[in-house]
């Protein structure tokens, strides 16, 4: 009985180092070695993604993806960003992207490389960077675009006129860019709510990281927020709808598009070795890894616990 | 004249967007517009000075050599470097500066966040103890959560990621709703406060 006391005694005072390398080994081993698992698609990530598809192929409509973020949210949120680029390529979805941090400017660049190497688009004319804008003009674009975007922001990334460029054609304000789409381990898309939404109408999703992604939810109740993609887990399950959707094939291999059905998207499974570019199915190899991390923690809870307990116990047994 | 001069100013234009808010005027939008105009011009200018500011708190403590003053050689050094680079060869896919970003800022910034997961696992096992009916409750709601975030919990049973969605859509809802109704009323009595000229802690100087 006594041994058995001590060995939960030892457990309380585990050298965190242990769990460290625990923590760690549960990480790699599945990043390493990527395992099948099923990706489940929730109501907000479905509800930006048939946003952004019902602009298929229109050139009076376009998305706005916003880069709010830095390198250290990146693995939670690139995967969704490109995604969503994939997604917009794909169906010829008008896709214009800014950010107002100096450290989302190369993630901005990075995303949109790593999206267009499949395919055959143009700056300017399938999509538009309107590359980094100080901070301080945040508000004065954001409220400007309600009015006249060429105006809010007069150049591109490459210091062209945006009021010449032929994406801009049918494009003047939120009536056009009708969804914004905000990347941020932050309360930035507040912002967008207040100001976009509120004023212009516009229709705002956002992309977040899962540490926040529970203040979005009274935005969400509300309609204030049309979607939202929640950490790793709302980007696994856009790579899923993508691939499911956008990416389907016909029996011959010709594309062949398909629109959202809760049905099909429930009943599909798709096996990792089926894609073969690891930049489209990151965020479910990193779900991997995220799952086998949850149940070492929810183990570490509990394992603490019952030592918790039995010690408590024993300490009781002794004190009377 | 130094307090009173940037008070007459907020307070002045504090009031002119208010009514441009509500007027829907020529005159109010023309303003509207030249506000944007300027604030454009303007803002820019926040870079140079947060630019001189690292540079004179940084150049300080490596002229006094106070300790740790190493830290601040790299951060003077990493600016230089990579604004030169940015400036000479451009920040495009394929240049030096992208380089630097993809193999130094971009492993390190990941380092940094991915920190957190060693320490809420040290934590949940160190100090997440069902101490008591409080404790317990969110222990459990915190398991909840985690399995109906990841494939598993669907796996195992239906109702674990439905339970986790309630928990996200009632409790948590209602928890955050209640906070942000608290800080938009706090807010409105802030801007409330500036606007009369009550509230001057933001002009500095103490009072």
């Amino acid at each position: 009985m006594s041994e058995k006391m001590n060995f939960f005694e030892r457990l309380q005072a585990l050298d965190r180092r242990w769990i460290y390398l625990v923590v760690l080994l549960a990480i790699m081993v599945p990043l390493v070695i990527p395992f099948n698992s099923k990706t489940y698609v929730t109501e907000p990530s479905e509800n930006v993604y048939k946003k952004i598809d019902s602009f298929t192929g229109r050139t009076d409509r376009a998305i706005l993806m916003c880069f709010s973020h830095d390198a250290s949210t990146m693995a939670e949120l690139f995967p969704m960003e490109v995604a969503i680029l994939r997604h917009c390529f794909e169906r010829k979805i008008q896709v214009l992207t800014i950010c107002f941090m100096p450290q989302a400017k190369p993630l901005m660049d990075y995303a949109i490389n790593t999206a267009k190497e499949d395919y055959n688009v143009q700056s300017g004319i399938d999509y538009l960077n309107l590359g980094y804008k100080p901070y301080g003009l945040f508000l004065p674009i954001m409220l400007g675009m309600g009015d006249d975007i060429a105006k809010a922001v007069e150049t591109d990334d490459q210091g062209r006129k945006v009021d010449n460029l032929p994406i801009m054609k049918e494009l003047s304000n939120y009536n056009e860019l009708n969804l914004v789409i905000d990347f941020a381990a932050s309360a930035a898309v507040y912002s967008w709510i207040i100001y976009a939404r509120a004023r212009f109408g516009a229709n705002v999703a956002a992309g977040i990281t899962a540490v926040m992604a529970a203040d979005n939810y009274p935005y969400l109740q509300t309609g204030q927020l049309t979607g939202m993609l929640s950490g790793l887990k709302g980007a696994a399950e856009y790579e899923k709808m993508v691939d499911v959707f956008a990416m389907h094939k016909d029996e011959y291999g010709n594309p062949d598009p398909r629109e959202f059905s809760k049905e099909v998207i429930k009943n599909t499974w798709i096996k990792m070795s089926d894609i073969k570019e690891r930049r489209y199915k990151t965020a479910r190899i990193g779900m991997n890894a995220q799952t086998v991390a949850h149940i070492m923690i929810i183990f570490f809870i509990i394992i603490g616990n019952i030592g918790y307990f039995v010690t408590r116990a024993k300490k009781k047994v002794t004190a009377e | 004249m130094k307090r009173q001069i940037p008070l007459i100013i907020v307070i002045g234009l504090g009031f002119v967007f208010v009514a441009h808010t509500f007027i829907p005027a020529k005159i109010s939008v023309d303003f509207y517009e030249w506000w944007q105009t300027w604030s454009k011009a303007i803002s820019p200018f926040a870079v140079v000075l947060g630019v001189m500011s690292l540079f004179m708190v940084h150049s300080t403590k490596i002229t006094r050599k106070v300790s740790n003053w190493q830290y601040s050689a790299v951060t003077l050094g990493s600016l230089a470097i990579t604004s030169l680079i940015g400036f000479v060869w451009g920040t495009q896919e394929g240049t030096p500066f992208m380089w630097l970003f993809k193999n130094i800022q971009m492993p390190m910034g990941a380092t940094m966040f991915s920190l957190l997961a060693f320490h809420i696992a040290s934590a949940a096992y160190k100090a997440f103890r069902a101490r008591s009916l409080e404790a317990t409750v969110l222990l459990l709601a915190a398991c909840i959560v985690m399995l109906g975030q990841v494939p598993l919990g669907s796996q195992i049973s239906k109702w674990i990621p439905e339970t986790s969605q309630w928990i996200l859509n009632v409790p948590n809802l209602a928890a955050k709703r209640a906070i942000a109704l608290g800080v938009g009323l706090g807010m409105t009595a802030t801007s409330l406060k500036i606007l009369l000229g009550i509230e001057r802690t933001y002009l500095g100087g103490g009072d």
